[in-house]
Formats: structure tokens, C-alpha cells, sequence
């Protein structure tokens, strides 16, 4: 008897198939500890993807989605939910604990770019780790987080204010 | 010596030619041992009071020197239910009695061997011991050893890797917490520690034995969980010879999403078994092969195989053995299975269990290992006896995709006396030293990278007594051992166990208490290779990890129809090795070091019963594990919480069915979790339905695993077999 209720119990259970959905895959490591000075003002560390490189600093805050992390410990793997397309900078987003709502005027002071994907042809310069993302999704977009080499996004669009 | 092989020192003394019996006034008791089917029985004739013993062939013939006069002769098996037989028989004569043993599987008190180092009863070992006998064995119609141990009450397999309550966990193959013996001897890989299953062909093992807790008090390292005890068959008196076929398919994948190849893959084995034995001399060789199409892609396998066994007992009471295996193993590696960008054609699906992630693609292994070990056991009086032995053990894989390769040669020592005073066993004291010298060549152990030697000495003195106070055996053992790495020496363990066996009217209760360790692997003190895209670097300067185990069980019958053996545990373990992620020039890597403390408690227990349905039997094994990594406040990883195991079989002549299920709870936590966390996992609900036919020196049996072809994973991104459907054919002369 309780065999048969076992069995009961196992059928149309296990694994099964799953259709996958668009999204950018892949594991952040992080290089650098997040300083003292910022934990506590800490709001978020985001993973963001953006379809075309950003023209300008209002275009910073166009971006495809988000997805929430941690400000350290060991390697992390992430899903950024999007819809299919190519994707010209994924990057990770360090962003300040603040009660205002964020807009073009604070920006530069609540964001700071702390990483992104690269393609295997380049280490050096943003935008050139395109991501191409079909009906399942795309995998293997890794990267490092580094907290001690952190950029405004006035290094992206100078001058920076004093 | 250890009474482990005494018992067939003393068998061996009872077919000696009735001449030294007749001498010292004694007679020879001959026949055979069946079930009620009449199927031969490999059952133990034992003389009440006395050590006269002997172990039926496989034809279920015994022979047995008996003191003259009225003896009472008791045979017994496991699963089946004791004859006392009480006779008068007159010194040199012969008397053949035969005995038929009803299946009675509240009939468990076998003689264990493993648990103190000696022969003793299962009711008075103060640990906790699983015993699968080779009835268990072949009923279970498995193929492997590995299979035959998966199902023992308290034992749960992760990718090959046993866990005795939740002992080893699963360190990707790096180290094993249980200790594996064959025969006695140790058999852990001499580089990583871990266990080769397939050294010894399952056809030549005659009972397994596991000992659950914390053994180091008498094994050293690796006993750190437990041990297993593969004790292969003695070889009988006459020509036997055993023929052993085995074939079978797996189920294809139950979704044309996860299809994965247009036909259906299958298995197939043969082994031969052959002996012949004499009063003196006794010899077996077994030459067997296997081949597996496997599962999933990229997944056959090729095994070859032999083992042997020599004896020479050039007078009572002397008894001389030699025996070895080697096997050579080539099989495809399935790495990971695949997630969309990491497949051919991943199908739009968001994993593909059955196939495997590109960059794994041709990863192959070949794998050769073996042993030699030669023991010699001498029974100097009734009082005492010495036992000594010496092993070589030897491991050689090559890895193809990514290459690396490494070496071990693993020799081996051990002498050991038992004491029984006054000729008893009121008061044993077992004493012995051992000792192991390990050797590895390699490039992926060796020197960053680069091929290197390493080598390790461990050096145990140990001793043990029990004590019998009134219904009360107390025992105590200590282990001294010291660990030499390169030439330096790198720790020195003291073991401690106490424990007690109570005789009461509701069982036989124990209670032990014991420190175990494992010193760390050469392989996990120089591992230099990539894993999971992060580089791991070597850690020289690990320590051993301990724990103290507790435990508090009783095993008792039931009326007639039931036997219950039940235990609590608790082990505390520090300095655990596990690897983790560490920052190394501001870049992550992993690497293996002592950080964790952890606890893990709970129940061992299990229920076998035999209800009023003639020829109906059934059993209930429950494992509780609550297991805590004190480090970080979490659940310990890859501990499942509950597993259940239901059994029944039913006989009908020549005829039994039977069914096993077996309940995992969902693994709650795994290691590289931020890697692997998003990945599905589910509880595993697995049932085996068995049939068999046996006549005479006939068998055939049917073994359908996994019945439902339930699709399960037990470690990060690795398929668990599906549905596989085999027949086993044996024939026995």
C-alpha cells in the first residue's frame, strides 16, 4: 500500500521540459571589496543591458532591465529578463541609497558604472561586447564587478563637475 | 589476528582431514543447507559454545569438526531462520546432517566482521552496521557494487559518491569520508582519496558490510563517516564455477524535446567464475566484461576485469591468502548537461539533461586500477591470534578533453593480535599498527600544473578492548596516527571511541562515542586545474578534518514477525575541507581549505517484517539528517533531509517479485550556488520492480530501475539514470 502511494506520488513529477525564455545569462565575479565608505550607502547593484550604446547622459536611464545583486562574496550567476535583439553594452550599475527619484540632474551622483561584458577581441573600451539574444536566450555574458574602479557617468560624457 | 578471519580459519580447520580431529577427540559433521525450496544456502554451521564453525559452498555443502560427544549445532543465514540441532556423535566418526532453513527476515544476527576489527555478533557491535548478504545481493539483481550498496539502510549515493548519513556530501570526487576495505584491506585511491566501485567485480563479493560513524579509533583516515566492507566469497573444496550474464536497454528520454539519439541504448556483461579447491590449496579466478551504450550522450562505457584469490593452509590453525583484481575502465565523460548557449541545438529548452554542454564534448576518460594483498592469519591457541598483511594498491587515469593524468601506488601494512583471556570472549583486546606508504606521479596533483611526485606516509598504532560486564560489553580503542607529507611531518591524530552493547529485554541496546578524521588528500593539497570556467589552486598546508560522532541505537525483534533497529546520531565536525572561492591577485579562483564547522543529527532506522501472507516480506528504512553548517548559519550542502526507503518482495516456489522505492528529499543547498542555484532541482522518487526464477544451479532475474523513468538530479547539471530495464542470468556448478 504505501509502495502504491509512493508511486502515486512520483507520476508527472521529475524534470520537464521547459522552454526557455529571452534573457542574458551569465556569472558577475567580483574583483575589488565594496569600500566601508560605501556600504551603507549602498542601494542597489544592478545589471543592466542596453540596446544601443548610450548618446547621451539622459540615455543612461533608458535602459532594457535590471536585475538585483550582491556587493560581493563569491562568483554570481545572473538572468537579465529582455526581449530578443543585440545588445551593445551590459554592465553593471552600482547605485546610491537615495529618497529621490532618479533623473537626468542626479544621476551622475547616484550611478556608477563598476564593470561590463566584453567580447573576447577587446579589454579595453565599452561597446564592443555585443550581445545577441534569440528566443532562448543567451548564456555565458560574464564579467567582473571591481569597487575599487568605479566610473561616474560623467567619465562617459565629460566634463565632470568639480 | 582478528576474529574476521578467524572464522574461516576455523572453517578451513574443520575440513581439514578428520586426522587432527580424530587425535584431539573430535568428529566430522558433513550435508548441506538449503531453503525450503531447496536451493542451496552459503549459511554458517556453527557448534553452541564453542568456535567450530564452518560457511556452506555454493552448492550449500559444509563440513564441520565437532568436539565428540552431544554438540549442538546451529545454522543459520541471514534473512532465514536458525536450525538448532542437537546430535550425539562418537569421536572419527562422520555424521551427515541436513538442514532446511524457512525465509524469515527477522532472522538477523550475522557474524560482522568489520565494526571491531575481529568477528563478533551484530548485536554486540556498539556501532551501528548494515549488512547485505549475497542472497540481498543477487535478489537486487545490480550489476555493480556501487548499486548493491546505494539501497543499505543510512546510505545514499551522490554521483558515485557515498554518503553514510550524510557523511561525504559531494566534493566533485575529491576525497570520500567513508572508508572503503576489500577483504580488510584499504582501498581508497591513493591520490584523491576517493572510491573506485568498480575494483572488484560484484560477481565475487559474498556480503558488504557498513559500519555508520566514525571508525578512525581502528581505521585511520577516511573513517571519518563510516566504512564499507566488501568481503568476497571463500573459495570452497571441488571444481565450482559460476557463469554470469547480464543484458538489458535504457529508456529513451520520456520527451521528444530531450531526445537525443534514434535508438535505444543498451547494456550488456559477462563474468566466469572458476575454482578449485583441496584441503591445502584453494584457488578462483574471475574474468568478466561489461559494456554500456549509457544513457545520455556521450556516455558509454567498456569494462574489463579480473580478480583472483589463492590459499594455502599449510597446517591447522595457519592460514595463507593472496588476492588481487585489476580492472581497466574506458568511459565517455558526460561534464555538465547543456544550457542554451552551451548546446548544439538546445531546442528553445531552458536545460537539456540528456546532453552535454559543448565544451565537454569529447572529454574521455581510461581508468586502470587493482590491488594485491596478501594476508597471513595464524591462530597460535583459543586465546589468541595475529593476523598480518601486506597490500599494493593501484590507480592510473588519463583524462582526455581536459588532459591530465595521474599515478598512485599505495603500499600497505597492518599487523594485528587478538586476545580473548581465558579463551572467551568475556574480555578481547585487539591491538595492531598500520601502515601506508602513498606515492603519486601526475600533472594535474603534481607541481603546479607541471608533472610531479608527491609522496604521503601514515603510520597508526591502535588497540581496543571489550570488556563483558553481566548483559554489558564495554569497549574502549584509541588510534595514534601520524601523517609524514614529503618528507614533513603535517599532523598527528589521536582517535578515541568509547561505546557499550546492553542486553535488555526490549533488544540490545548501544551506545558509542568516537572521534574521526580525514587528512587531506595529495590531491586536494597540490589540485592545479580549471573547473567551472574559475582556475583551482593547490593549498599544501591543509590540516585534517575531525568530528566527534555520538550515537544511540537498539536493535530488537518483534514477536515473530518483525525486527526494528533504530539509532540517533549527532557529529560534530570542524575544519571540514571544501572548496571555495578565494581572491588570488584580485582574480576569483577556488581552492580547497578547512572552513567549516557543521552538525549533523538525526535518525537511522528500519523496520523488516514478515507478515502473515506466507512468503510475503517487507521492510521500511527512514534516514533523517538535519546537517548544519555552523560556519555560516545554513543548511549543509548537498544533505538531503529525508530518505525513504519501502521494500516488499513476495515468493511463490521458484518464483519472487518484488518492489523498492526509494523518497530523496529535494537537496536544499548545493556548493557554487551562485553558479548552479538557478538550476531546477526536484526530490527524487525512484522504483525498482524485480522478478526472479531460480532452479537448481539456475537463476534468471529481471530488474526494472527507476520503473517510471522519473527524471531527477542529485548534483548541479547531472541526470540520474533513467528507466533500465536488465536480466541476469547465472549458472552455478
Amino acid at each position: 500500500m504505501a509502495i502504491c502511494a509512493a508511486v502515486a506520488l512520483a507520476c508527472n513529477e521529475g524534470l520537464q521540459p521547459t522552454t526557455a525564455a529571452p534573457a542574458i545569462r551569465g556569472t558577475v565575479t567580483y574583483q575589488g571589496h565594496l569600500p566601508d565608505s560605501l556600504r551603507d550607502s549602498t542601494g542597489a547593484v544592478l545589471v543592466v543591458a542596453f540596446a544601443t550604446f548610450p548618446q547621451t547622459p539622459a540615455d543612461l536611464l533608458h535602459f532594457a532591465a535590471v536585475a538585483f545583486l550582491d556587493t560581493g562574496g563569491p562568483p554570481r550567476r545572473y538572468e537579465l529578463r529582455v526581449p530578443t535583439g543585440t545588445y551593445e553594452w551590459v554592465l553593471a550599475v552600482w547605485e546610491k541609497k537615495s529618497n529621490t527619484e532618479l533623473g537626468p540632474g542626479n544621476a551622475d551622483s547616484l550611478l556608477r558604472e563598476v564593470g561590463f561584458y566584453r567580447d573576447a577581441g577587446d579589454t579595453t573600451t565599452h561597446g564592443t561586447g555585443r550581445v545577441h539574444v534569440g528566443g532562448t536566450g543567451t548564456d555565458s555574458i560574464n564579467f567582473a564587478i571591481d569597487f575599487t574602479n568605479m566610473h561616474r557617468i560623467c567619465d562617459y560624457f565629460p566634463p565632470c563637475p568639480p | 589476528m582478528p576474529a574476521v578471519m578467524r572464522a574461516p580459519l576455523l572453517a578451513f580447520l574443520a575440513v581439514v582431514p578428520g586426522v587432527a580431529a580424530a587425535a584431539q577427540g573430535t568428529a566430522i559433521l558433513y550435508g548441506s543447507v538449503t531453503d525450503s525450496l531447496g536451493q542451496p544456502l552459503r549459511a554458517t554451521v556453527r557448534v553452541v559454545g564453542s568456535p567450530a564453525m564452518a560457511v556452506a559452498d555454493g552448492r550449500g555443502r559444509y563440513r564441520l569438526a565437532v568436539p565428540a560427544g552431544r554438540v549442538i549445532v546451529r545454522a543459520g543465514h541471514i534473512g532465514f531462520r536458525s536450525q538448532v540441532d542437537t546430535t550425539t556423535i562418537a569421536a572419527g566418526d562422520s555424521l551427515e546432517r541436513d538442514y532446511r532453513l524457512p525465509a524469515s527476515p527477522v532472522e538477523l544476527q550475522p557474524t560482522i566482521v568489520t565494526a571491531a576489527k575481529r568477528s563478533q555478533l551484530l548485536d554486540e557491535s556498539a556501532t551501528s552496521v548494515a549488512v547485505m548478504n549475497d542472497t540481498d545481493l543477487a535478489r537486487r539483481a545490480v550489476a555493480t557494487v556501487d548499486e548493491a550498496v546505494n539501497r543499505a539502510p543510512g546510505v545514499l549515493f551522490l554521483n558515485g559518491q557515498v554518503n553514510i548519513r550524510g557523511s561525504s556530501g559531494f566534493v566533485e570526487g575529491l576525497g570520500s569520508r567513508v572508508l572503503l576495505l576489500v577483504d580488510g584491506v584499504p582501498a581508497n585511491q591513493g591520490d584523491r582519496g576517493g572510491i573506485d566501485w568498480d575494483m572488484v567485480p560484484l560477481v565475487d563479493v559474498e556480503r558488504v558490510e557498513v559500519v555508520k560513524g566514525a571508525g578512525s579509533s581502528l581505521y585511520g583516515s577516511a573513517a571519518f563517516g563510516g566504512v564499507v566492507n566488501l568481503i568476497t566469497h571463500d573459495v570452497p573444496v571441488g571444481w565450482h564455477g559460476r557463469l554470469r550474464a547480464t543484458g538489458g536497454a535504457y529508456a529513451n528520454p520520456p520527451s521528444e524535446a530531450w531526445t537525443f539519439r534514434d535508438h535505444t541504448g543498451g547494456l550488456g556483461g559477462l563474468d566466469v567464475t572458476g575454482s578449485y579447491g583441496t584441503e591445502t590449496l584453494r584457488g578462483s579466478l574471475t574474468l568478466g566484461g561489461r559494456h554500456s551504450d549509457g544513457y545520455r550522450e556521450q556516455d558509454r562505457s567498456d569494462q574489463w576485469e579480473t580478480a583472483g584469490r589463492a590459499e594455502w593452509l599449510p597446517r591447522p590453525g595457519t592460514r595463507i591468502t593472496a588476492s588481487g583484481a585489476w580492472t581497466s575502465h574506458q568511459y565517455e565523460v558526460f561534464p555538465t548537461w547543456c544550457v542554451p548557449d552551451a548546446c548544439i541545438d538546445s531546442r528553445g529548452q531552458a536545460f537539456q539533461p540528456f546532453m552535454i554542454d559543448t565544451s565537454g564534448r569529447g572529454s574521455y576518460t581510461r581508468s586502470n586500477k587493482g590491488y594485491l594483498a596478501a594476508t597471513v592469519d595464524r591462530t597460535v591457541s583459543g586465546a589468541f591470534a595475529w593476523r598480518a598483511r601486506g597490500s599494493w594498491l593501484r590507480s592510473h587515469f588519463t583524462d582526455y578533453n581536459p588532459d591530465d593524468w595521474s599515478v598512485s601506488d599505495r603500499l600497505g601494512a597492518e599487523l594485528t593480535g587478538v586476545l580473548h583471556a581465558a579463551g572467551g570472549d568475556d574480555r578481547v583486546v585487539t591491538v595492531g599498527m598500520e601502515g601506508a606508504h602513498t606515492a603519486i606521479t601526475s600533472d594535474i596533483f603534481g607541481d603546479s600544473g607541471r608533472v610531479g611526485s608527491h609522496t604521503q606516509v601514515d603510520i597508526g598504532p591502535y588497540a581496543e578492548a571489550e570488556q563483558r560486564v553481566g548483559r554489558v560489553r564495554l569497549t574502549a580503542g584509541l588510534r595514534l596516527d601520524d601523517i609524514v607529507v614529503d618528507g614533513a611531518r603535517k599532523a598527528t591524530v589521536l582517535s578515541p571511541r568509547v561505546g557499550a552493547a546492553i542486553g535488555s529485554g526490549v533488544g540490545t541496546w548501544r551506545a558509542s562515542a568516537g572521534r574521526g578524521f580525514r587528512a587531506p588528500t595529495l590531491a586536494e593539497r597540490y589540485v592545479t586545474t580549471r573547473a567551472f570556467g574559475f582556475e583551482v589552486i593547490p593549498n599544501p598546508d591543509l590540516d585534517p578534518e575531525t568530528a566527534w560522532s555520538f550515537e544511540l541505537g537498539n536493535g530488537a525483534s518483534i514477536a515473530s514477525w518483525g525486527r526494528l533497529d533504530a539509532a540517533l546520531f549527532w557529529t560534530e565536525a570542524r575544519r571540514l575541507l571544501e572548496p571555495t572561492f578565494v581572491l588570488d591577485g584580485g582574480v576569483q579562483k577556488i581552492q580547497i581549505r578547512n572552513i567549516s564547522r557543521a552538525r549533523l543529527r538525526g535518525l537511522d532506522a528500519s523496520l523488516a517484517v514478515s507478515s502473515l501472507v506466507r512468503g510475503l516480506t517487507s521492510s521500511i528504512a527512514y534516514l533523517l539528517v538535519d546537517a548544519r553548517d555552523l560556519t555560516t548559519d545554513s543548511v549543509l550542502s548537498f544533505r538531503p533531509r529525508h530518505v525513504l526507503t519501502l521494500g516488499t518482495d513476495y515468493q511463490w516456489r521458484m518464483l519472487s517479485v518484488g518492489a523498492e522505492f526509494r523518497y530523496t528529499s529535494r537537496i536544499e543547498r548545493i556548493e557554487l550556488e551562485p553558479v548552479f542555484g538557478r538550476d531546477p532541482r526536484v526530490p527524487a522518487r525512484v522504483l525498482d520492480l524485480r522478478a526472479s526464477w531460480q532452479r537448481g544451479p539456475l537463476s534468471a532475474r529481471l530488474l526494472v530501475a527507476n520503473a517510471l523513468n522519473y527524471i531527477y538530479n542529485l548534483v548541479p547539471r547531472t541526470l540520474e539514470p533513467v528507466r533500465t530495464a536488465s536480466v541476469v542470468l547465472t549458472w552455478t556448478y
